[in-house]
């Protein structure tokens, strides 16, 4: 599916502390049928707290390799020696703008993200929910009414995510699958789909910001585009930047960790049974399952050379800190193999460490709660279908298709 | 029992709010409010879980 570069391994990286681990390549990485790719990306604590991966980008490149939680809040702490302006979305297609607030350092990134959190804070999400829970209970009724097999990605999981997605844009559900169309092809898409994609997107948000300076109405883009920082009012670039990340930051996330859980369960009757008999337990039950199933690596650029942990990182260098790892590490959770939807004190990495923290971590919990909430009380115990096998699969932002469920 | 505040290390994961919403107020962008927290004897319990949610490790417990 990749085509990789042979990256040469950089003359200052001591040969000894090069792994062959990468999150792209490494078994159960490549699309696997039953695959478990969060497990399989553990295997990394058998070895050093910090290695080098020659290619462990979507691009080819190489990346060291952050194991420990407590090494990652480091890391991801510290903003200033490690650095997220990269331009990756625009890169690709040989640009060079920011995703807002992703790619901006402090202090710049902080005044987005003081404009941007009172949109998603906790009380603002709380009355967002009835919309949510609307959502869920219109699909999965659908689904329900149906027959008694789904293909949970397509018929739940991408509309639920992605509806919510336009309503906080306040566009109307006619043009869902489109989005859905395109959100796929950005993500998982070819050399060839993916930037088409992304040029898609670009002209959508352009298109859009365009109509609402013209004019404004009560929803998210007008708020954009009425905006100022520093007493200036937002660019172009930056209103497109902010609303290409809103589009790519929330859909295919929340969609994979919906997937991921209703995986878990189907393979889980006594969880299913548990959550069903007590619903009120979903709340830290997602939790865990943030903690076992979390999607995102995250990668900073060096602005300086420091020794961390006995390994030269020299400036320039690409350091990955991937969820998926530290919220397997066995000093920071006790028995991480062992996933217990009861495990309290669990201080998961899914939403990010530091300033960078998702912003939508408060939508998306609620997402997955209600998700969860509401398919349990409409769908009888369910399980994979018979001769049917879900394939998922590591990368950038990991991922679950073909999930089929049966409750017949 | 006392929580000391480090408003510096907080991003805002609301893990505490989340646990006891009466005990850990936060401002409208969904971050602590600054200032150290004075725990009443009943919510002790409650309050020592809250601080132990926090991702960031921005809340101290003072005995
Ligand atoms: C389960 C679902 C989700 C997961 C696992 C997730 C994970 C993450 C992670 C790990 C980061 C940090 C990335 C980095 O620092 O490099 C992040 C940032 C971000 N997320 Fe999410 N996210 C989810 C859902 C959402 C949703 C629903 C939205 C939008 C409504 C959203 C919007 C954002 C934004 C805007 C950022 C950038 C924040 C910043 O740079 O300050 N995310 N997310
Ligand atoms: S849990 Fe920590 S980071 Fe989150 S709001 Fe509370 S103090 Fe801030």
């Amino acid at each position: 599916m990749e085509t990789f570069a042979t990256s040469p391994i950089p003359a200052h990286v001591p040969l000894a502390m090069v792994g062959d681990f990468s999150l792209f390549s490494s078994p159960g990485m490549q699309p696997t049928p039953n695959g478990d790719p969060q497990a399989a990306a553990a295997v990394v604590h058998e070895g050093p707290r910090i290695f080098y991966s020659p290619v462990n980008t979507r691009d080819g490149r190489g990346t060291w390799v952050i194991t420990r939680a407590q090494d990652q809040r480091r890391v991801l702490q510290d903003p200033e020696t490690f650095s997220s302006h990269r331009s990756i979305f625009a890169s690709a297609l040989g640009e060079s703008w920011p995703m807002i607030p992703l790619e901006l350092d402090p202090p710049d990134h902080g005044k987005f993200r003081s404009l941007l959190n009172p949109l998603l804070s906790p009380k603002r999400v709380m009355a967002l929910e009835s919309a949510v829970r609307e959502r869920a209970v219109f699909l999965i009724d659908r689904i329900a009414a149906a027959g008694t097999s789904c293909h949970v990605m397509e018929d739940f999981a991408f509309p639920f995510a992605v509806n919510i997605f336009l309503r906080f844009l306040g566009l109307p559900d006619d043009r869902l699958d489109e989005f859905v169309t395109w959100a796929n092809e950005l993500l998982h898409g070819d050399n060839v789909q993916r930037p088409a994609a992304a040029r898609t997107i670009i002209a959508f948000i352009d298109e859009l910001a365009a109509e609402r300076r013209k004019r404004p109405v009560d929803d998210f883009m007008s708020f954009l585009v009425q905006s100022k920082i520093d007493d200036r009012p937002l660019t172009d670039t930056e209103i497109r930047g902010t609303g290409v990340l809103l589009f790519v930051a929330g859909l295919d996330t929340v969609a994979a960790a919906i997937g991921f859980d209703l995986n878990y369960l189907a393979r889980h009757p006594q969880d299913q049974e548990m959550l069903r008999g007590e619903p009120s337990r979903i709340v830290l039950a997602a939790e865990e399952l943030l903690r076992a199933y979390p999607t995102v690596q995250m990668i900073r650029v060096a602005t300086k050379d420091i020794d961390f942990e006995g390994a030269p990182i020299r400036k320039g260098d690409y350091v990955s800190c991937a969820t998926m790892i530290a919220n397997r590490d066995p000093l920071e959770f006790p028995h991480p193999e062992k996933i217990d939807l009861t495990r309290e004190d669990n201080r998961h990495t899914a939403f990010a460490y530091g300033p960078h923290r998702c912003l939508g971590s408060h939508l998306a919990r609620r997402e997955i709660v209600v998700g969860l909430e509401e398919w349990l009380k409409r769908i009888p115990p369910f399980r994979i279908k018979e001769g049917t096998s879900p394939v998922t699969f590591g990368g950038h932002v990991f991922g679950i298709e073909n999930l089929i469920l049966d409750w017949s | 029992m006392k929580i000391i505040v480090h408003n510096d290390k907080c991003q805002g994961h609301a893990r505490c709010w989340a646990m006891a919403p009466h005990i850990f107020d936060l401002d409208d962008e969904g971050y602590i409010k600054p200032g150290d927290i004075e725990v009443a004897e009943a919510d002790e319990k409650l309050a020592w879980k809250g601080a132990k949610s926090c991702p960031e490790r921005a809340l101290e417990i003072e005995k």
